[in-house]
This record gives structure tokens, C-alpha cells and sequence, in this order.
């Protein structure tokens, strides 16, 4: 555990290295750039996250978070940095997800997934690459959240989330995102987001449409969608004849990404107890309020 | 006998060219009834064009909410006026 004197030290050193900037609103902030965060982290052996945290509770702004700071303010982005989010699944909605929630400046993602890339997964997983075919998802996840925020840490996990498991793997998290390609899988999720109390984001998608649904613990959930009985469930979605493209992935993941953020910042609605279904081709929004 | 609405989402829209119906019925299975008899030759015409080949009934095929209940998890049969049927494809990919 850090001293409070090593504390203060890091404060003043972010304090004494804090520049001003202009922003294009004419508006000056005082901000710490991305090099001397890292000064600050060598010199003092701080992680990167409690060196932006020092600043951020001066009001000194991380360059890299100067326009995230418009929609969740100072105390949003101290919180999002203070945060750990679990993505199950890192295939096409969860490693879309993993980038923008590194981007955010999450503290801490998990990251559970027990696959490897393969050459279909290139149209829209964009942690896959014509160099990574037969990679385990996690490890190329993990290499590109450090590539892209060294302040976010990550825990992987190169397994398939069960419900042996699941209590142990999402243990920990303030919010769960919904990577995964399956039914039965999401409600294992769900079972032990309600068991954790943790809120749960689920989105799937098929051709040009996507729905999501936030499910707190004491909400309406994917039985009111799929019904109760496992027996009565699909087994596959439209999307098996109709595919999943990558712009609808990247369309849904980010919305995904927006309910974490206002889950744990504190701003806005999350969507729950309704499903909003996206259609990209005919450019609709549509919410169904769901009932118990 | 009851007015209700059915809404259709997704995919379903676009291939029936329409958001919604009113079906005058007396029971779900009647509501089920007619949208097969209404609207299932159109909406496999146009899934059997794209490519893509169902079998079965609109019901077999589709995710079904009951004022927003999936029909699975309702037991009863019976629909009063200004019930909304919810009718879409599952869409269960990531």
C-alpha cells in the first residue's frame, strides 16, 4: 500500500508539471501530457492510472482524456479511471468494446475469452489480423489495450465464463459488458450479474440490426425476451443466414460502451427494462418496454 | 373479440414493407392464425430471395412479445383490446 507521503509527492509533481492549454472553445485548462505521465510513473513507480488520478483530482486534465471530459466531467473520469468493467467475449462486439472502453480510460478491464482469432473473424473483430490467425483473443486484447492506454491494467482470462466459474471470473467488476455469440452462455451471465449485483449489458446483433438492454439486478431480463424455459429458446439467430457485418458490430459496441460510462460516471439513462433495437438499413430506433 | 396491434421490428419490417397491423381476434391462437395466413407466403417469399430458407410458421421463427412478455412465458390464451404483439427475428450474434 502507498504511504500518504508518497501520495502528496506524486500530487505535487503533477501539480508542478501541469501546462496550460487552449482549448478550441478558447477555454484554458491545465493538463499533463502522455510523457510526463510516464516521467512520473518511472521516477515514482506509480501506475500510470493513480498518476492521472492525481491529477485529475487537481483538476489537472490528462491530454488524453481533454475530450472526454465535456460529457462525464473531472469526477466521471476519476471514476471511470477507478473502475474495473468485464467484457465476456472478445470476439466482435467485445473487442470493439475493449478498445473504446481502454480509449475511455476504464482502470481495469477483464478480459474473458477462450478463442482464437480465425480468417472470418476479419471483417469485424478488430483485434484480428492477417499476422494473428490461431492467437488466443485475449493475449492480441491485452497487447492492444496496452498499445492503446498504459493507464488501463487488464486481468485475462483464456477460458470460457461458466456458471462454475463465472462468480470467480466477473467477481470485482462494476459493470459487465455482453461480448458473446450465444444464448445459454448470456444467461449464465446474467444469473450471476443478478447473484453479484452487478449491472449486466447485453446486446446481440444479426445482419444490419443490433439490440442491447442494461439489466440491473432488480430488473426485467432476457426471459422476458427469449422466455424462461432453455428448452424454448432459439438455438441460433438470424444471423447465421445473414451475417454480421462490421459496421453493425461497431454500431451496438459502442452503444454498449455508452451504458458502461453512465453506469459508472453517473450520467444519462441506461436502457433498462425496455430492449432499443437498432435497424441500420432503415435507419430506426425502436424501444419495446418490457414486462415481468 | 379484440382490436390488438402487431408490431413488427428488424428485418420483419423491411421485408413486409410495414411497421404495424391491427388484427381484429378472438384468442392468441387467432392473432397467431391470421398474421400466418396475413403475412407468412410474403415474409418467406422475401427470406427465400435473399437466400435464406425457414421452415415453420412466422411463430416458429420469430421472437413473439406480448405487451412486452415473450408469448413463451404466457400462459393464457386470452388477449384483450389494445394488446401489442412484438414480432422480430432473433438476432443472437456478437
Amino acid at each position: 500500500m502507498k504511504s500518504n507521503t508518497a501520495d502528496k509527492e506524486i500530487r505535487q509533481f503533477v501539480a508542478e508539471s501541469a501546462e496550460s492549454h487552449v482549448a478550441p472553445d478558447g477555454k484554458a485548462h491545465l493538463v499533463i501530457s502522455l510523457k510526463t505521465t510516464a516521467s512520473i510513473v518511472n521516477s515514482k513507480g506509480a501506475p500510470a492510472k493513480e498518476v492521472e488520478i492525481a491529477a485529475l483530482k487537481q483538476g489537472i486534465i490528462p491530454c488524453r482524456y481533454l475530450r472526454n471530459i465535456g460529457t462525464v466531467g473531472l469526477d466521471g473520469q476519476i471514476k471511470l479511471l477507478q473502475s474495473t468493467v468485464a467484457v465476456a467475449g472478445a470476439g466482435g462486439l467485445g473487442s470493439t468494446v475493449i478498445e473504446l472502453l481502454a480509449r475511455q480510460g476504464i482502470g481495469h478491464l477483464i478480459i474473458i475469452d477462450n478463442d482464437c482469432f480465425a480468417e472470418e473473424n476479419l471483417n469485424r473483430q478488430i483485434m484480428s489480423t492477417e499476422e494473428n490467425f490461431g492467437q488466443y483473443k485475449v493475449i492480441a486484447a491485452a497487447k492492444r489495450v496496452k498499445q492503446v492506454n498504459s493507464a488501463t491494467t487488464v486481468t485475462t482470462f483464456q477460458e470460457r465464463l461458466t456458471r462454475d466459474n463465472g462468480q470467480s471470473l466477473l467477481s470485482g467488476a462494476r459493470v459487465v459488458v455482453d461480448g458473446l455469440d450465444n444464448l445459454s452462455s448470456r444467461m449464465v451471465v446474467e444469473q450471476i450479474c443478478r447473484q453479484l449485483a452487478i449491472p449486466y449489458v447485453y446486446a446481440s446483433i444479426g445482419g444490419f440490426n443490433g439490440q442491447i438492454m442494461t439489466i440491473f439486478p432488480e430488473d426485467v431480463g432476457l426471459s422476458s425476451l427469449y422466455g424462461s424455459s432453455s428448452d424454448m429458446m432459439p438455438e441460433q439467430g438470424i444471423e447465421t443466414r445473414i451475417g454480421n457485418p462490421p459496421a453493425t458490430v461497431a454500431m451496438i459496441a459502442a452503444l454498449q460502451v455508452q451504458e458502461a460510462v453512465k453506469i459508472i460516471a453517473g450520467v444519462g439513462t441506461p436502457i433498462r427494462n425496455k430492449i432499443v433495437m437498432v435497424d441500420a438499413r432503415e435507419c430506426t430506433i425502436d424501444r419495446i418496454e418490457l414486462g415481468k | 373479440m379484440a382490436l390488438i396491434t402487431v408490431r413488427f421490428y428488424s428485418l420483419w419490417r423491411s421485408y413486409l414493407g410495414t411497421d404495424n397491423t391491427t388484427l381484429q381476434v378472438d384468442d392468441v391462437q387467432d392473432a397467431l392464425a391470421q398474421l400466418e395466413r396475413e403475412f407468412g407466403p410474403r415474409l418467406r417469399e422475401k427470406l427465400e430471395t435473399a437466400g435464406v430458407h425457414l421452415d415453420g410458421k412466422i411463430q416458429d421463427y420469430s421472437l413473439i412479445l406480448l405487451n412486452g412478455i415473450a408469448l413463451r412465458n404466457i400462459k393464457s390464451n386470452a388477449l384483450k383490446e389494445g394488446d401489442v404483439l412484438h414480432v422480430f427475428p432473433p438476432a443472437i450474434g456478437g
